[in-house]
């Protein structure tokens, strides 16, 4: 009868550990409680004994392998064959932690062994499912270094993801042995620390580590049920399973493919499909992990976030699943917010005679069916500045280092709804009067609040415009909404004193901010832009003379 | 005196769910405790649903095929059926499984407690033994798997020897001459028909417009042209408003949508309106674990409850109550506790109503694309035009595929007829794998089987299919 030795609980916290010695050969005839192995684990060395007597058939396991509780190491041809089988299920569970017990209680030598002084190598560690290599894209480390445990060694380009490998051990980096541009796998060193007396001395009078042996030796009403949650709750951070999913909305990817993004951080609806109808391969998931990477990770949430503290400890919290919409303005702001080196210049425009024709003109737009509102008359006017300043009605692609110069007058209008913002286009402003823009303002924005809206209706945009006028504020930078590279910001219009010909007068004045790509656009560009919307705002008669 | 004792793994429960858990988490290396009162894994489903009731719709359909068979030449005599002897067959597939899963079980040196557990705090369950007694386990975490049972409304339906619910009408202990099914979903249509071919007279009464809510009304009407011979009534839009215990029976007072007013007498009601979930009771009220207004365990889709080291699974989480849901619940809920990054994440749970003719479908139904406004084309294949189904006298049946037009992507499958249940495998795994419909053409499915029926259907999205003559329509 073959039995399998696995690697038992070494007790609270130890997962895993890695190799650093194999005791037996296979043909090796070996005792109950012989030493099988030497383990380095992150607490400390500990040799692992044998649960059965018999000869070793099989070694699963070599230098440097990672070994994780449960893990098969070895098969061993029993000698009492079937009778091993335990009348009750129960004591056989026992054994194998009366043998765990034995192992924890022979160790606490092993840490002060190492407080004198030992030399641990450093090497990767094993990084998952098919992952057997890759290439180091940066050393974060170099000699002399003291470095905590978990501190990042190197950088680690994997063909599925880039990953940065942590230190197993906290001490002085003695050596490195790799360089940018090598290969490593899995299992290869990457340096050696020193773990001074200090660390040693830590790890022996940890009391959680002391306490978690001790917990295994005395009687089994206790258990380290607080670190277990502590260490659950912290895994928690997933979202809720909330309602039925839309079964006409799945990925179009297979359970293994599904799973594997799961465990590289990716969301798999995000994720683009190169195949037939859209589906998407585990290459895909790759690159668009690489892609993300790439990127300096914006904020696609699981790959890059870090871990939030457990808030409910200090207050009553409720969470509650973002929607699609929140989800989508989220990644496209963070993208947008950092890629794009955003300048904000600010101005004020004198309306008061504006606001008067405004006014006086509110009948005929009530007529045809819309609302004459200053957003209705700075979609026109910012349609005359792009075509006078053709760099802001433009998008840059930095793979190609090319501008692109749009000659269709598209304008997207930040729209608040319930769900969150939105922006409509409303396009070929060029080919509309005031009176066609407050109407279909008027539509749009409706049918935004209404949830009509279509892909068609929000795509296609060149620069938008964000009021936010109505609701108050002196000032804002709003963020480009990319690939634009301009979006003009408006706050409420204020009664000011202004000087005019030797005396102070009260003129409506409204603030405008114009956030812009300072890749594309210069600053001195963006102010004339800007003063120039202004003046037209102020003499519309510049429109006729320049526009 | 109690006991005291600990374990890494304590799963409450031991149907589908929670010993596939068991098994995965022994598997994984896990040291498991399961609690259960029966002597051996299996839960509701292998000792009083799914499997006793298969065992005796396999008989129920045989019993039909004989009366059938004169029409092919050959004539038997009416079937006299031995009671004790089909109750013992039965018991017997029971006792076979669950005998097999005691073994699996003990193979995997699971410690088995039998009886009823009760948290008493987010670390320990106290359990009170079938044999007396009590013993305190003290887990790492814990999976609740304790499942459902049959829904009664107390104030309309009387304690009454002559109503029943699904376990009592597994027993079989007769066959009434009268027998009313409240509740026309799939659990009333499958014992229904069973207590139908064995001699009763059945009527069904459901409240809603249509039997088996959720599937495809297309399906349904085949199979209930194929019930409806050997139904007494089926009864839908109908309400039951009353129930009196009567000397031969129970007399119930039902009201049709239009308000018309039925009284009938019946020797048995069997009740089979729904499942209610087992959050009561176990001590949740001791943990963090949250039960929502309907009474499920509310999870994440790692399956973990409030309280973070308690994992749920199965039927005690909500809808759809299925076996294979729970199995699949409960191998994430493991995977997640070893450490995976693991969530329960199909594209879709499959259905089957084990009737003659069986009734499967699984991914998006038609019903549902149109309540959700999205175009889909859909593609039926009448087994008239299948040979196979020709050669076992078996043309009630139809195989439809929902596909996205534009993807060409197939987005649900439905089938009704002699075995769907067999053939809706392959739908489940077309849309896990997001195949097209071209993807099922090119896949060479053998002649002569019903299974060519799901590979016509997906040649009719290109007008080609081999045995229906149904050119694509230009656009």
């Amino acid at each position: 009868m073959s039995i399998e030795i696995k690697l038992p609980d070494l007790g609270d916290g130890i997962e895993s550990g890695t190799v650093s010695s194999v005791f037996v050969k296979e043909g090796d005839v070996v005792e109950k409680e012989q030493a099988l192995l030497e383990l380095e684990t992150d607490k400390a060395v500990i040799e692992v004994p044998s649960d059965s007597a018999g000869t070793v058939s099989k070694v699963l396991v070599g230098n440097g392998d990672e070994v994780k509780i449960g893990q098969v190491m070895f098969v061993l041809d029993s000698a009492n064959g079937g009778g091993q089988a335990p009348a009750s299920p129960v004591e056989e569970k026992a054994a194998p932690a009366e043998e765990k017990k034995e192992a924890s209680v022979l160790e606490p030598p092993a840490p002060k062994k190492a407080a004198t002084e030992t030399v641990v190598s450093l090497v990767v560690p094993n990084m998952g499912d098919g992952v057997e290599s890759g290439t180091v894209s940066s050393v974060f480390v170099k000699p002399g270094d003291v470095i905590e445990k978990e501190a990042s060694l190197v950088e680690l380009e994997t063909d599925k993801a880039v990953i940065e490998i942590p230190a197993e051990a906290a001490g002085t980096v003695e050596k490195v042995l790799v360089s940018e541009g090598d290969t490593l796998s899995v299992g290869q060193e990457i340096c050696t620390v020193k773990t001074g007396d200090a660390v040693a001395e830590e790890q022996a009078h940890s009391p959680e580590s002391a306490s978690s042996l001790a917990m295994e030796q005395s009687d089994v009403s206790h258990l380290d049920h607080e670190a277990i949650k502590q260490r659950e709750r912290e895994a928690m951070a997933v979202k809720p399973r909330g309602q039925k999913r839309d079964p006409s909305k799945i990925a179009p990817a297979s359970p293994s493919v599904r799973r594997f993004a799961r465990e590289i951080g990716i969301d798999i609806h995000q994720v683009p499909g190169t195949g037939p109808g859209g589906r998407i391969s585990v290459e895909d998931v790759k690159a668009y992990s690489k892609m993300l990477n790439s990127q300096g990770r914006p904020a696609s949430g699981v790959v890059s976030a870090e871990p939030l503290p457990d808030f409910s400890k200090y207050g009553p919290v409720e969470t509650e699943a973002m929607n699609k919409l929140r989800q989508t303005s989220a990644r496209h702001l963070s993208q947008a917010w950092s890629t794009i080196p955003h300048v904000t210049q600010f101005d004020k425009a004198d309306i008061t005679a504006l606001e008067k024709m405004r006014k006086a003109n509110g009948k005929k737009a009530e007529a045809a069916g819309g609302k004459l509102t200053m957003t209705a008359i700075l979609i026109k006017v910012v349609e005359a500045a792009l075509r006078k300043f053709p760099e802001f009605n433009a998008s840059i692609d930095m793979t190609k280092n090319e501008i692109i110069y749009k000659k269709y007058y598209n304008i997207g209008i930040a729209v608040d709804t319930d769900r969150g913002l939105l922006v409509p286009v409303i396009k070929n402003v060029d080919q509309k009067n005031i009176i066609n823009l407050a109407v279909e303002l008027t539509e749009i924005s409706q049918k935004a609040r209404a949830k009509k809206l279509t892909m068609d209706d929000m795509q296609g945009g060149n620069f938008s415009i964000s009021n936010l006028g109505g609701i108050g504020g002196t000032g804002f930078t709003p963020i480009v909404n990319a690939p634009d590279v301009a979006i003009l910001g408006v706050s409420r219009s204020e009664i000011q004193p202004k000087y005019i010909d030797g005396a102070f007068q009260p003129r409506l004045m409204m603030p405008l901010a114009l956030s812009y790509d300072h890749r594309i656009i210069d600053g001195a560009a963006a102010a004339r832009f800007l003063r120039w919307i202004c003046q037209v705002l102020e003499e519309p008669f510049t429109v006729l003379l320049e526009g | 005196m109690s006991e005291n004792i600990k374990t890494h793994l304590a799963v409450l429960g031991a149907g589908p769910g929670g010993y596939t858990a068991a098994f995965l988490a022994a598997d994984l290396g896990m040291e498991v405790t399961l609690i259960d009162p029966e002597e051996n894994p299996g839960g509701v489903c292998l000792h009083r649903g799914c499997i006793p009731s298969k065992a005796l719709l396999h008989v129920s359909k045989l019993i039909q095929e004989s009366r059938e068979a004169h029409k092919w030449g050959v004539s038997f005599s009416e079937p006299e059926i031995d009671l004790d002897k089909l109750r013992a067959y039965k018991d017997g597939v029971v006792s076979k499984l669950t005998r097999g899963n005691g073994m699996l079980r003990d193979q995997r040196k699971i410690r088995h407690l039998r009886g009823h557990g009760r948290f008493s705090s987010g670390s320990q369950l106290e359990v009170d033994l079938t044999d007396g007694g009590k013993t305190l386990v003290n887990f790492n975490y814990a999976i609740v798997a304790t499942g459902s049972r049959p829904l009664i409304i107390p104030g309309l339906i009387p304690d009454s020897p002559h109503i029943m619910t699904s376990t009592g009408a597994l027993k079989l202990e007769s066959v009434p001459k009268t027998m009313l099914v409240m509740g026309g979903g799939v659990i009333g249509m499958e014992l229904g028909s069973v207590y139908a071919t064995l001699g009763s007279r059945v009527s069904v009464v459901e409240m809603l417009p249509g039997l088996l809510p959720g599937a495809d009304r297309d399906l349904v009407r085949v199979m209930q042209k194929s019930l409806e011979p050997r139904f007494e009534n089926i009864m839908t839009d109908t309400r039951v408003t009353a129930m009196k215990e009567s000397a031969r029976g129970i007399t119930v007072t039902m009201q049709k949508k239009d308000g018309t007013e039925i009284k009938e007498t019946y020797e048995k009601v069997m009740v089979t309106i729904g499942r209610r979930p087992n959050a009561e009771g176990i001590g949740l009220d001791k943990t963090a674990v949250k039960v929502d207004e309907k009474g499920f365990v509310e999870v994440d889709e790692q399956m973990r409850t409030a309280e973070p080291n308690i994992f749920a699974i199965g039927d005690v989480v909500g809808n759809p109550m299925l076996a294979h849901k729970a199995s699949h619940e409960g191998q994430t809920a493991v995977e997640v506790i070893a450490g995976h990054k693991a969530a329960f994440e199909p594209n879709t749970i499959p259905a089957v109503v084990y009737t003659d003719p069986e009734v499967a479908w699984c991914g998006l139904t038609e019903t549902e694309a149109k309540a959700r406004g999205r175009s889909v084309s859909v593609y039926r294949f009448p087994w008239a035009a299948s040979g196979r189904a020709i050669t076992m006298d078996r043309i009630d049946g139809l195989t439809k595929l929902v596909i996205d037009p534009e993807t060409e992507r197939v987005l649900g499958m439905g089938v009704v007829g002699a075995g769907a249940g067999e053939l809706i495998a392959e739908g489940v795994l077309a849309i896990e794998m997001a195949a097209l419909a071209r993807d099922v053409t090119l896949s060479i499915h053998p002649h002569p089987t019903l299974s060519e029926t799901v590979m016509e259907s997906a040649e009719m999205f290109f007008g080609t299919s081999t045995h229906v003559y149904r050119p694509k329509r230009k656009k």
